[in-house]
């Protein structure tokens, strides 16, 4: 079996999250490789629709919930649209995980706040989760997340869930023309929502996902509140094909963002070129 | 070439144009210039190794070309082929540019060739050229010059290939093609490949399999060859950059006689010519459709 | 015994001959079919078609060892189930017979993402059934410059046999156990010699004069200009295809696709892919962060000269020229350098 070669995996649940994005629930069909998977939350994989091909997507579900994994897709070719024709009980592929992880054991004790914008939150979800199920090793954990209109929301059950804990503090927002008559969170941009919020930086992580937009202005906002920007962490998604630093296409400056990444810090970014 | 140079001088510093797209002497021969002051025309320069196809740079497609501005370039007869070309094709509009047609005695088929032009060395499309100086041009530079006899005869080669049996003749295109790669040097290099997206790109449906084996190369050339039908302006550009060795200009010709023998057309320097594969006529011949 | 030793020309055609009657696969440098003098890496049926003098193949050595498309693996489906079928990642024993220094080299060199951390079985596999016999360079042009980065036209890395031509023969100098392995199939037919009695005149000195730089300067001057008008300059005339990498012998850039072979089986290929084409980079969401050729350009200089440096400790380059060779529009990575080092020394000073 050589590096390229899949673990196939069985489609255990399909999750309609929004118009144009979805989340798999997938489960290995051989018990042993099941048995002896593990991930770290960030990592991710290679995906695949057989006759399709492959794609990139983060492992969405959290590292603590064993026996299966999540992956949410939002549809914008080729295997991203045959993957919408899968049925529960379908194979796909997947290679993985790869790359680095976010380095939760560093930022245990400390305060986190999640900041993302749309489908940015797969990736976040993944570090929520895997904070939550740990929850007295980290202080305050706040999550800022915000959509273009409340349809685009994503995880829309966890949201409300996580809105319903006293451990968690949840600000949401929709872009202006985005929300609905009985829509409860603010109605503004994700950055926005950053200041009203108002984290403090003492002892606090910040991890920032989502489109370009949001990254470009957010990281920014975040060091003028005081936070260094060797403790915000980010995701850069550069086309990949091989995930295992061969096949030459994620390369930006003198990373391999599928091995050296794709969590990089804010200090990292600003010695790259702008090139992702 | 004082002339050439010259004009172009004049054309920057009357703010006709912002850049004068021409060629100029390298180490190993002719490449394209792109001259933006005018203290840098004397880098101009024309004869039998000025062998590219400038237009191909013209396509709105060279976001970096774009950003110069405005152009002047430098044409031979059959380059002013695919001007017209693109502008019949709506890629370009002809009060945009500048033409600065060359007179042309034939050219070599590799630019760093150092030997003078001669039977052996001229390229394919240069013999039996009639032209020699553009119709399409708002200047003409240079002396008309006689061209050598030339040996290469791409029909006579053809009809050597056309006494094949089918068996040996699908036997030649599957080893010939077999070296293709795929990697598009004879499309990127084209004038008239000026597609957003390269239908040899596309992925749903993969009409054309990217992979460059049997199956692949062969829809990938038929493809290429077909869409160029009746628009090739034969500048031979496609075969000079293929790395593999492919003679692409044999399977253009053939489809340019074909394209002559039924349409009665041959590709000209004449924007408005209506083309057999933009036009359609009630009398054209349909025998593949009943 | 030392690792010298002496072939005359008909024992080595002899020696070739009984490899090809062993079945073990011979690649050479052999005319192309319809190219007049160019030559190209192809299995040969006979000594007689190898063709050691002249200019360089077009196309590298790579594909012997990387094929332009490689299947990784073939799937079958049945219903919701799928069944793969591996590909083997051992291959049949071949022998490369003239290989250029400036081909050999490149392997070793591509060796290196090829095997950090993650090792490709496929690039390996083939490496491990190759033997590469290479020759001291017969032959240079206008657009070689492998003195330049650290290799010359003896240069014997990556070799298994290096081969001088001599008068009546070969003089081998045997460098690695699977050399050794090979000596033993024409042990009978060689013998011992000193050292390089008659060798050609070495090409070093017309080489050099086609390129003088230190690799160091230039990876020096790139790191601190990823602006610079250099870039948008040259990049101008460049078309964005793959001719250049295509027949580099170091680059090794993929793409992954999925292929069907008819209703309900296909496999999953990987071909040969350029940082040059600007789908390289394009995003889903229609973002391209290497949004023209400008930055797609400065990519191939970059990776070459100055990333892989950085991660690996050597150029990704060989001299061998070929993209110089390839280039339509007569883009010249021999200009591109020595330019880079003028401004280099110019800023230095
Ligand atoms: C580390 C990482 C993590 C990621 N995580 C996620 C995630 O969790 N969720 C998620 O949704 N995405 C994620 N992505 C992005 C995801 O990988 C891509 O959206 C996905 O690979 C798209 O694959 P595709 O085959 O559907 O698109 P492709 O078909 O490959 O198309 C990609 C783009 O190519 C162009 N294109 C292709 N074919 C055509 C055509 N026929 N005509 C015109 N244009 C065309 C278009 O620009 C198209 O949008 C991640 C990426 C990375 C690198
Ligand atoms: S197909 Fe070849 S000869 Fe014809 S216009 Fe294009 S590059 Fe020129
Ligand atoms: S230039 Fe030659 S090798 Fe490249 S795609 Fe065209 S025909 Fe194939
Ligand atoms: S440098 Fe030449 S060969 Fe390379 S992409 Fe540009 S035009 Fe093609
Ligand atoms: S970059 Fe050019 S000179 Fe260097 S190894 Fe590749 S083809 Fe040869
Ligand atoms: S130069 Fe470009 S094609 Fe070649 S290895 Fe580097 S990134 Fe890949
Ligand atoms: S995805 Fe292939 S090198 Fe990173």
């Amino acid at each position: 079996m050589n590096l390229y070669q899949p673990q196939l995996m069985r489609i255990e649940e399909i999750i309609e999250e929004t118009g144009d994005t979805r989340t798999l629930k997938l489960q290995f069909e051989n018990p042993s490789v099941a048995e002896q998977f593990d991930f770290k939350a960030g990592q991710f994989g290679e995906y695949s629709v057989f006759g399709a091909g492959e794609c990139t997507f983060c492992i969405a579900s959290s590292p603590t919930r064993k026996g299966y994994i999540e992956a949410s897709f939002k549809e914008v070719g080729k295997v991203t649209r045959a993957m919408r024709r899968l049925n529960v009980g379908d194979t796909m592929g997947f290679r993985g995980p790869y790359g680095n992880h976010f380095p939760l054991d560093e930022m245990k004790g400390n305060n986190i706040v999640f900041i993302s914008g749309g489908i940015g939150l797969a990736p976040v979800r993944c570090v929520i989760w895997n904070t939550l199920d740990l929850r007295d090793q980290f202080k305050d954990v706040t999550i800022i997340y915000g959509a273009r209109s409340v349809a685009d929301l994503v995880y829309k059950r966890e949201l409300q869930g996580w809105a319903g804990r006293s451990d968690v503090k949840l600000y949401q927002c929709v872009d202006p023309g985005g929300e609905t008559p009985d829509w409860k969170g603010e109605v503004c941009f994700v950055p926005s929502l950053v200041e009203k919020a108002a984290p403090s930086a003492k002892d606090s992580y910040a991890v920032v996902c989502g489109p370009p937009i949001v990254i470009r202005l957010t990281l920014p906002l975040l060091e003028k509140m005081g936070f260094a920007p060797e403790r915000i962490y980010t995701t850069l998604e550069n086309r990949m094909k091989c995930g295992l630093g061969k096949c030459g296409r994620c390369n930006v400056g003198p990373y391999y963002v599928c091995k050296d990444g794709p969590v990089f810090t804010s200090a990292q970014l600003k010695a790259l070129p702008p090139e992702y | 070439m004082q002339e050439l140079r010259d004009l172009a001088k004049k054309l920057l510093l009357d703010k006709q144009v912002n850049a004068i797209l021409g060629y100029e002497w390298d180490r190993r021969g002719a490449r394209p210039a792109f001259i933006t002051e005018a203290g840098d025309c004397d880098r101009l320069v024309f004869d039998h190794r000025c062998v590219q196809n400038l237009a191909a740079y013209l396509s709105p497609r060279r976001a970096n070309i774009a950003q110069l501005g405005r152009l002047a370039v430098v044409i031979k007869a059959c380059d002013a082929r695919a001007v017209a070309g693109l502008i019949r094709e709506n890629q370009l509009k002809r009060e945009d540019l500048v033409l600065i047609g060359v007179r042309c005695g034939g050219v070599v088929v590799n630019p760093s060739d150092s030997e003078q032009l001669n039977a052996e060395n001229i390229a394919p499309r240069c013999v039996g050229c009639e032209q020699r100086e553009p119709t399409l041009a708002d200047h003409l530079v240079g002396e008309t010059q006689s061209a050598p006899v030339g040996k290469a005869n791409r029909d006579l080669r053809l009809s050597e290939i056309e006494k094949l049996n089918p068996e040996e003749r699908l036997s030649l295109w599957t080893s010939l093609l077999s070296q293709c790669t795929r990697c598009y040097a004879c499309r990127q290099v084209c004038p008239m490949c000026f597609c957003e997206r390269c239908i040899a790109d596309k992925t749903q449906p993969a009409w054309i399999e990217s992979s460059p084996h049997s199956r692949g190369n062969f829809s990938w050339h038929l493809t290429r060859a077909l869409h160029l039908a009746g628009r090739c302006v034969d500048c031979g550009e496609c075969e000079r950059a293929c790395p593999a060795g492919i003679p692409l200009g044999l399977l253009n010709h053939k489809v340019a006689r074909i394209v002559a023998s039924r349409y009665g057309y041959a590709v000209s320097d004449d924007p408005s010519r209506e083309t057999p594969i933009g036009s359609y006529r009630l009398d054209d011949e349909q025998e593949f459709i009943a | 015994m030392n690792n010298r030793r002496m072939l005359n020309k008909t024992d080595f055609e002899d020696f070739v001959d009984s490899l090809l009657r062993a079945g073990i696969t011979v690649i050479a440098p052999v005319r192309r079919e319809q190219g007049g003098e160019k030559v190209e890496y192809r299995p040969i049926h006979s000594p007689a078609e190898i063709v050691l003098s002249g200019q360089p193949p077009v196309r590298p050595l790579k594909e012997v060892v990387f094929p332009p498309t490689e299947p990784l693996f073939n799937w079958k489906q049945t219903k919701a189930s799928v069944q793969i079928e591996e590909v083997p990642t051992e291959f049949k024993e071949t022998v490369v017979v003239g290989a250029r220094p400036c081909d050999a080299a490149a392997l070793e060199i591509v060796d290196k993402v090829m095997g950090w951390d993650y090792r490709d079985e496929l690039w390996f596999g083939r490496r491990q059934a190759v033997t590469v016999l290479s020759l001291a360079c017969p032959q240079s042009d206008d657009s070689c410059f492998c003195t330049a980065v650290g290799l010359s036209p003896e240069s014997t890395r990556g070799a298994d046999w290096f081969m001088s031509s001599v008068d009546g023969g070969f003089e081998i100098e045997i460098l690695t156990p699977k050399g050794e392995k090979l000596l033993e199939r024409c042990k009978d037919r060689c013998r011992e010699t000193k050292g390089r009695t008659n060798a050609m005149p070495s090409l070093d000195a017309k080489v050099r004069a086609n390129l003088n730089i230190d690799p160091g300067k230039v990876r020096e001057w790139l790191e601190k200009h990823f602006d610079d008008p250099l870039w948008s300059d040259v990049a101008l005339r460049c078309h964005g295809c793959g001719a250049c990498a295509f027949v580099c012998p170091t680059c090794h850039c993929f793409d992954i696709v999925d292929e069907l072979d008819g209703i309900g089986r296909g496999q999953r290929r990987r071909n040969w892919d350029a940082c040059q084409p600007a789908l390289f980079t394009l995003h889903g969401s229609g973002h391209n962060p290497r949004k023209d050729q400008t930055a797609r350009f400065r990519q191939r200089i970059m990776h070459k000269f100055n990333i892989y440096p950085a991660r690996f400790g050597e150029v990704l380059c060989t001299g061998c020229g070929r993209c110089i060779r390839a280039c339509a529009a007569g883009m010249d990575l021999i200009s591109i350098l020595s330019e880079i080092d003028r401004k280099s020394a110019e800023e230095g000073a």
